[in-house]
């Protein structure tokens, strides 16, 4: 049943992702200014706000591991599974912001990269995320997962930073276009719609790899602690 | 007592990450305010504008750019050309050379951004250019009275604060 549901909503996934290419490359305008290389909005932003969005599971993750690990060590286990798809799957997304970035910058401002606030927040914050990996990866015993929760708290604390870079600073990054103050910020509707759906697309996709991350992280530590139960049961 | 102590360790290096991020931010924050100038902050920096590297942002005053290759001459203007404060506006000459032309969208009443030094001719010789591209998107209307770069006949925008 498990199965069947996960296959049909991969189906639908990628349904919408083919929609959503459909919508962005062809019913969605030419821009007024950027002509056709505007059309790269459609994939990153969604892509930065799946990327925010897993990190905060992590967060959600690093905290519930923290508390439950001494009381509710299964409970915490799960906790640290989803802190790991989170952050994995966030990684992804989150190179995919820093790839698609530099291309766009390259035709529309002329230089693919400038260390300004939006840019180098989110260069730290890919970092951070992947030294999180690394740490999980390299660092051997029960301490890691604990060492690991505390660095993905102090990660997720660079998140609103970043969100909130090119409101506090100036950047070259543009202003934000949604949810914004300044005066003429905005998209016009016949180019939202694409967006939406391509938001919609990309959440799709991104939840599908996280839930399928969280369950290969749920099969591994099963084994580790059969394994475990094993060798302790050896005479 | 030894929780207690790990407790004050943690405290401690919380404390150093965060301040170190913060100092940071600070003096990123300064540092870009100094260097990255708009052309009123610029004319209000007295001798200090001749000797420092600095980057100005403006809007390219329409009609005004004269290209020769990769030899750019602009002026940038302190609000765009449709801004009821336009002809307030001050106005700065760009004269830009460099290794590479200009990028598509730096045009008519586009932001942008030269890096350079500001000669006592009173012209800004620029080596970088960076077109900065508002945070508006919207279809081309080739029908408006504007010309082909018009967009949406938004209310004039108001300068920002």
């Amino acid at each position: 049943m498990k199965k069947v549901s996960i296959s049909l909503y991969a189906a639908v996934t990628v349904a919408l992702l083919i929609w959503g290419y459909y919508q962005a490359i062809f019913v969605a305008p030419n821009d007024a200014q950027q002509g056709e290389i505007f059309r790269i909005i459609y994939c990153h932003v969604p892509s930065a706000s799946v990327a925010f969005t897993f990190f905060f599971i992590n967060l959600v993750g690093c905290i519930g591991f923290l508390a439950s690990r001494h009381d509710y060590p299964d409970r915490a286990q799960k906790f640290d599974a989803w802190a790991l798809a989170g952050a994995e799957v966030g990684v992804v997304f989150c190179s995919v912001v820093l790839t698609t970035g530099p291309l766009w910058g390259r035709r529309a401002w002329g230089i693919w990269w400038t260390w300004d606030a939006r840019l180098t927040t989110t260069l730290v914050l890919w970092l951070i995320y992947v030294s999180y990996l690394l740490l999980r990866r390299f660092a051997a015993g029960p301490q890691m997962q604990t060492l690991a929760a505390v660095l993905g708290i102090f990660g997720a604390l660079d998140v609103p930073i970043v969100y909130m870079s090119n409101r506090w600073w100036r950047t070259q990054h543009p202003a934000p276009v949604f949810f914004s103050s300044a005066p003429g910020a905005g998209m016009a509707a016949s180019m939202l719609r694409p967006f939406l759906w391509n938001m919609l697309a990309w959440f799709a996709w991104g939840v599908l790899i996280l839930i399928l991350r969280f369950h290969v992280e749920r099969h591994r530590q099963q084994i580790a602690a059969r394994e475990a139960e094993a060798a302790l049961a050896e005479p | 007592m030894k929780n207690s102590r790990t407790t004050l360790r943690i405290g401690i290096a919380a404390v150093i990450i965060l301040g170190t991020i913060g100092w940071l931010a600070y003096t990123g924050y300064g540092s870009s305010k100094s260097y990255y100038v708009t052309i009123p902050e610029l004319s209000h920096m007295g001798q200090k504008a001749f000797h420092e590297q600095l980057r100005v942002e403006g809007f390219v005053k329409p009609g005004s750019i004269v290209e020769d290759g990769t030899h750019v001459t602009f002026v940038l203007s302190q609000f765009e050309s449709h801004s009821p404060k336009a002809a307030t506006s001050r106005l700065l000459k760009v004269s830009y050379s460099g290794s590479e032309p200009p990028p598509d969208t730096f045009k008519d009443n586009a932001q942008a951004l030269a890096e350079g030094t500001y000669g006592r001719d009173g012209v800004f010789h620029a080596t970088e250019l960076q077109a900065k591209c508002a945070s508006k998107y919207a279809p081309t209307q080739p029908l408006h009275p504007g010309g082909a770069t018009a967009t949406t006949p938004a209310p004039a925008p108001k300068p920002a604060a």
